[in-house]
């Protein structure tokens, strides 16, 4: 019977610790999520001064975006899984291997707001990444919860 | 030709609003394989629920890609296929766009955490 108790009493302590990783995750999770719509909207400021100032809509806009139609090309930005989560790896830029510089689907000579367009986002990859990690840690966290709460220990 | 046969790691998916997609690709992230298959939608007013959700499933079958990002209002069209889908890879992440802000409330996985307290917030 107090082995019984003592288990119990493990697994409510267990379930405990699980809840308050739960919270701080979503807490981390919320916060990457809303420096990620602050790049996010940087970014789309900084494409719409571009249009303002070169041209109108259309000189940034997915007319200028490859299509289905056009040659094969690598992305320049990989995500590689490791022990300690993802990572976000960059290739140079070289025309021979496919990796080509998506600035000059819009112009041959980018304008400076073009290329802080371009750094925001590089900063939204990266918050993706973070992200990606917390919402995986966040999944594990939930899958114990609900393996624990199923498990005849605590009932 | 052989572009894309040693190079490591895996992708990273885009389903958006014209900024979104325009945004990511110049980024880095956009890709067009040797099937002419490209990693990225852009969806506007004129995209139909069913051609997002071929798309949103086509991206969940391929190997290549490891992270799906989505935006927020366009998660919301094809809510029970992002709610089925539950493995970790790929992963979905669902992000605001910017005529939609990002709206905690929405997003799948910290409905599920919600869940964990309240069951009843699930079926909201």
């Amino acid at each position: 019977m107090s082995t019984r108790n003592s288990e119990k009493e493990a697994a409510g302590q267990l379930l405990d610790n699980l809840y308050l990783d739960m919270f701080h995750l979503v807490e981390e999770h919320t916060q990457c999520r809303v420096n990620l719509e602050q790049s996010n909207a940087s970014g789309a400021i900084l494409l719409a001064r571009t249009r303002f100032q070169h041209g109108g809509s259309h000189c940034v806009s997915t007319a200028q975006i490859p299509t289905e139609n056009s040659a094969e090309f690598n992305a320049l930005c990989r995500v590689v899984d490791s022990t300690d989560g993802i990572s976000i790896e960059r290739q140079k830029v070289d025309k021979s291997k496919g990796f080509v510089e998506p600035l000059h689907w819009f112009s041959v000579l980018p304008p400076m707001s073009l290329r802080n367009a371009v750094s925001k986002f590089k900063d939204c990859i990266e918050l993706v990444a973070e992200s990606t990690n917390l919402q995986r840690q966040l999944g594990e966290a939930l899958d114990w919860i609900t393996n624990l709460r199923r498990s005849a220990v605590l009932n | 030709m052989a572009l894309h046969s040693a190079i490591k790691g895996k992708l990273i998916s885009v389903i958006g609003d014209e900024d979104t997609c325009v945004g990511f690709l110049l980024g880095g992230v956009g890709e067009i394989n040797k099937n002419r298959h490209p990693n990225f939608m852009v969806v506007d007013k004129n995209t139909a629920v069913s051609e997002l959700e071929d798309c949103f499933k086509r991206f969940l079958k391929r190997d290549d890609i490891d992270i799906i990002l989505i935006n927020q209002n366009c998660a919301e069209l094809i809510r029970h296929v992002i709610d089925a889908h539950t493995s970790p890879v790929p992963a979905v992440l669902e992000i605001p766009s910017k005529d939609h802000p990002y709206d905690a409330s929405k997003d799948s996985i910290l409905r599920r955490a919600r869940g964990m307290f309240n069951p009843e917030d699930l079926v909201r």
